[in-house]
C-alpha cells in the first residue's frame, strides 16, 4: 500500500447549529483509506456515519479537523472546487438510487460527463462511455429504457455505472441495498467485489446492516460520532461465491 | 461549449414534462404576439398617416386660378402676390431657407387692410376662385394640356368645383360637384370603387353625361342600394351613374360635407359642354418624384405665365401652391381630423405637410406606446407564468438537483440551467410569438383592412423582449435551486 493515504481524516468534527442546543455529529474522527480498500462504515442512525459520507463525498465540509483527499486538503474548498472533485474523483451511489425520472438510463449515466467542465468530451464520446459503463454493470441492453421501467436491482446497476463514468478514484455508497431484496443485494455487492478487486476502485460503504458490511474487507463502527473499532475482515463475504452457490447463509 | 451542453441539459429537462412546457410556451407566445401586433398596428397607422400625407401633398402641386398667398383664415379675403412669383423668378436662397422654418409671409403693400390704395387690388383684378366659378377664369384645359408636357410630371387633373343639387327619384341631396379629369383617381391614391367604377377616357372625350358619386351622397341617394346603372339629375339634366368611390384608408372615414365623398364627379369636359365653360378653377398636377416638386413648380410657373403673356412686371394670374390648405382640403385628410390634430396651432393655412405630419406622428407613436403598453401586460403575465412554472419545477425537481450537485454540477452550472430553462421557454415562446403575431398582423390587414407593419427590427425586438423576460423571471427560481443545500436536496421526499 501506498505511503499516503488517499483518504486521511484527522480530528474531523461537524456541529450542526439548529434552533437547540447544537448537535455534534462528528467529534473528533481520525481515520486513514488506503487507494484500493472496501472499507464498510457501520453504525445505529444518528451515530454520524452519513455525516463522515457527506464530508468524505465533498458534499458537506467539517467544522473543524482536516481531510485530506489524495494529499490534498479539501477540508476548506470552495463549493466549485469541491464539485470538480466529485465529478472527478469521486462516484455515488445512494439508498434510493437517485436516477432522473423521465430519462433514459443512457442518458442518467452519461449525466457526470455534462459537468466534467475541464476536461470536455464530445457527446458520441459521452455515448461511447455511458454504453461501456452500462455494459460493466450488465445493463448494455437497457441503455434506452427509463428508470420506471427497470427493477430496482437494475436501477441500482444504472447509478453505479454513473458513479463509475469519471473513473473516480472513490465510490460512496450510502446503504446501496437499503431498499433491495437480499438477493438482489448480493448482486450488488458482487459488483462492488468486483470492481474493488479489478479496478481497484476505492469504495466505502456506509451501511447499518451487519451482513451487507460483511462484504468488507475493512468494517468501521462509528457511534455517537466517534470511531469505536476499526478491523480488518479478512474472512470477508464473497458475493459471486454466493451468487453461484445459489445463496448465503 | 459550456453554454451549448447547458442548453442541452435543459432542453432535455424540459422536454420530459410537455404539459406545463407547452403550457408556459403558449403563455408567452399569446404575449409576445399580441404586443407583436399591437406595434404592428401602431407602426402599420404611422405608416399610413406618412402614406396619406405624402399621397395627399408631397408631391401634390394645386395650381388655382387667380393668385392669392393668404396671410391667414381671419385675412382670408386679403390676397398678397408674392413679388418673386410674380417676377418668375427662382426663390433666393435665404427665402428658401426660411421657407423650411415658416410658410411664406411675404409683406406686400397690398396686406395692410388700412392702406388706401389707388387701384386695383388683386383680389379686384384677378375675381375670387373661392367665390365662385369662373370669377378668375385664366386656366384653361390648354394650359392642363401643356402641363402634362413637363418633365417629371406624373398626372394632371383638371378641376372645376360647383355646388349642385343632385336628385334620385324623390331624393335630393345639395353637395359638391367636381368635373375632372379621369386621371384624379391615379392622384388620389387612397380611392377605391366598391362598386362600379371612374368615368373612361371615352366618356370624357365625348362629354358624356356620367356621373362617380361619392359614398356619402351615394347614401344620401340612393341608401343601401347600388347606384351603378341607375340615373340622377344634375341641373335638370339626366345622369347615368358609373360607379361609386370611397376610400381605402381606416383613417379617413367619409362623412358628409367632406369634399371628396360628399361630392360627385363628371367630365370637366361635360361640365365645359353643358355649362359652356372653357375655363378651370384649378389644376392639380403630381410630381413623379417629390424632390422634384419645387421645379416643376417653377416649370409649371414658367409655362403658365408664357402662355398667359404676362409681362416681367405683371404678376401671375394664377397660384401655384404645395401648401397644407390644399393638401388638407383636397388631398384625402379630412378638415376636421387635421384640425383636431393641430388644433393648438393657428391658422391651419400656415400649417406645412412638414407640421402636420410631425404632428399626427407625435399623436400615432403615442397612440404605439399605448397598445404597445396594454399588449406588454400580457407579456408581463407570461413572464410570471415562466416564474411560476420554474420555482414549480425548482420544488419537483429538488431531488435531481441535488444528484447534478453530487455528479458534480457547481451551484452556478444549476442556475445556468435554470436560467436557460426559463429563457428557452421564453424564447421558443418568443419565436412561436412573432409567428402568430405575423399571422395576426397580416389577418388585421386582409380582413379588417387596417395598415399594419412589422418591420425586422419589431421582429428582432419582441425576441430579444422574450429572452430579457426568461433571464428576468427564470432568476429568482434558478438562484433558489442553486442555493439549495445538496444534501438536504438528496434527502428530499
Amino acid at each position: 500500500m501506498a505511503a499516503v493515504p488517499l483518504i486521511a481524516v484527522r480530528d474531523l468534527e461537524k456541529t450542526y447549529a439548529m434552533d437547540g442546543p447544537p448537535v455534534h455529529a462528528l467529534c473528533g474522527v481520525t481515520l486513514a483509506i488506503q487507494r484500493g480498500e472496501f472499507v464498510a462504515v457501520v453504525g445505529p442512525s444518528g451515530s454520524g456515519k452519513s455525516t463522515l459520507m457527506h464530508i468524505l463525498g465533498c458534499l458537506d465540509r467539517p467544522t473543524s479537523g482536516t481531510y485530506h483527499l489524495d494529499a490534498r486538503d479539501v477540508s476548506r474548498l470552495s463549493d466549485d472546487d469541491l464539485s470538480a472533485i466529485r465529478n472527478r474523483q469521486i462516484g455515488f451511489v445512494f439508498q434510493g438510487f437517485n436516477l432522473l425520472a423521465r430519462t433514459s438510463a443512457l442518458e442518467n449515466v452519461e449525466l457526470p460527463l455534462l459537468y466534467a467542465h475541464r476536461n470536455r468530451i464530445a457527446p458520441a464520446e459521452r455515448r461511447v462511455r455511458a454504453l461501456r459503463a452500462l455494459g460493466a454493470v450488465g445493463l448494455a441492453d437497457r441503455a434506452s429504457h427509463f428508470p420506471n421501467q427497470l427493477s430496482g436491482g437494475q436501477q441500482q446497476r444504472v447509478a453505479i455505472a454513473r458513479a463509475l463514468l469519471n473513473d473516480p478514484a472513490i465510490l460512496l455508497a450510502d446503504e446501496p441495498t437499503g431498499n433491495l431484496d437480499s438477493r438482489t443485494s448480493i448482486e450488488i455487492m458482487e459488483i462492488f467485489q468486483r470492481l474493488n478487486a479489478q479496478r481497484g476502485i476505492t469504495i466505502v460503504l456506509i451501511t447499518h446492516e451487519p451482513q451487507v458490511a460483511a462484504y468488507a474487507s475493512r468494517i468501521i463502527q462509528i457511534i455517537d460520532g466517534r470511531l469505536v473499532t476499526d478491523l480488518a475482515n479478512a474472512s470477508h463475504r464473497a458475493a459471486a461465491a454466493e451468487l453461484a452457490g445459489g445463496g448465503h447463509g | 461549449m459550456a453554454f451549448r451542453s447547458s442548453l442541452a441539459i435543459a432542453v432535455r429537462a424540459l422536454g420530459r414534462n410537455r404539459l406545463q412546457t407547452s403550457l408556459t410556451i403558449v403563455g408567452m407566445t399569446i404575449g409576445v404576439a399580441a404586443v407583436l401586433a399591437m406595434i404592428a398596428i401602431g407602426t402599420g397607422a404611422e405608416a399610413a398617416i406618412g402614406d396619406q400625407i405624402r399621397a395627399a401633398g408631397m408631391n401634390l402641386i394645386v395650381v388655382t386660378a387667380g393668385n392669392y398667398k393668404v396671410k391667414s383664415t381671419d385675412d382670408f379675403g386679403g390676397g398678397a402676390v408674392e413679388p418673386s412669383a410674380a417676377l418668375g423668378l427662382p426663390d433666393p436662397l435665404w427665402r428658401r431657407a426660411l421657407s423650411l422654418v415658416e410658410p411664406t409671409l411675404v409683406a406686400h403693400p397690398e396686406d395692410d387692410p388700412m392702406e388706401k390704395h389707388d387701384h386695383p387690388t388683386a383680389r379686384q383684378r384677378l375675381g375670387d376662385s373661392e367665390a365662385g366659378l369662373g370669377s378668375a377664369a385664366t386656366l384653361t384645359s390648354a394650359d392642363a394640356d401643356a402641363i402634362r408636357r413637363i418633365r417629371g410630371v406624373q398626372y394632371v387633373a383638371e378641376g372645376l368645383h360647383q355646388n349642385v343639387h343632385v336628385a334620385a327619384d324623390a331624393k335630393r341631396w345639395f353637395t359638391r360637384l367636381h368635373g375632372t379629369d379621369l386621371q384624379l383617381p391615379l392622384i388620389r391614391r387612397a380611392w377605391t370603387f366598391p362598386n362600379g367604377r371612374f368615368f373612361s377616357a371615352r366618356e370624357q372625350s365625348r362629354a358624356e353625361q356620367v356621373v362617380v358619386l361619392g359614398a356619402v351622397a351615394a347614401e344620401r341617394l340612393f341608401g343601401g342600394e347600388n347606384p351603378a346603372g341607375r340615373s340622377v339629375s344634375i341641373w335638370k339634366q339626366p345622369f347615368r351613374v358609373v360607379g361609386v368611390v370611397t376610400t381605402a384608408s381606416w383613417m379617413v372615414a367619409p362623412a358628409p360635407g367632406d369634399d371628396q365623398f360628399d361630392a360627385v364627379y363628371i367630365p370637366f369636359t361635360t361640365v365645359h359642354r353643358l355649362l359652356n365653360l372653357t375655363k378651370l378653377n384649378d389644376i392639380t398636377i403630381t410630381a413623379a418624384s417629390t424632390g422634384e416638386v419645387s421645379r416643376i413648380m417653377n416649370d409649371v410657373t414658367m409655362l403658365l405665365r408664357a402662355r398667359h403673356r404676362i409681362t416681367d412686371e405683371t404678376p401671375d394670374d394664377f397660384t401655384v401652391t404645395t401648401q397644407a390648405r390644399q393638401a388638407l382640403a383636397k388631398g384625402g385628410l379630412r378638415p376636421d381630423v387635421a384640425r383636431a390634430v393641430v388644433g393648438n396651432v393657428s391658422g391651419l393655412d400656415k400649417v406645412t405637410l412638414e407640421q402636420l405630419g410631425k404632428t399626427l406622428d407625435r399623436a400615432t407613436r403615442t397612440m404605439t406606446a399605448l397598445l404597445a403598453g396594454i399588449a406588454a401586460v400580457s407579456l408581463l403575465v407570461g413572464g410570471i407564468g415562466i416564474m411560476n412554472i420554474m420555482l414549480l419545477s425548482v420544488t419537483e425537481r429538488t431531488r435531481e438537483i441535488g444528484v447534478r450537485r453530487a455528479v458534480g454540477a457547481r451551484a452556478r452550472d444549476v442556475r445556468s440551467q435554470f436560467v436557460l430553462e426559463a429563457m428557452t421557454l421564453s424564447v421558443t415562446g418568443g419565436v412561436a410569438g412573432v409567428c402568430l403575431g405575423l399571422v395576426v398582423a397580416s389577418g388585421l390587414s386582409r380582413y379588417l383592412h387596417w395598415s399594419t407593419t412589422i418591420s425586422p427590427g419589431a421582429v428582432v425586438v419582441s425576441v430579444s423582449v422574450a429572452a430579457a423576460v426568461g433571464i428576468f423571471f427564470g432568476w429568482y427560481p434558478a438562484r433558489q435551486a442553486a442555493r439549495l443545500d445538496p444534501i438536504q436536496s438528496l434527502r428530499y421526499e
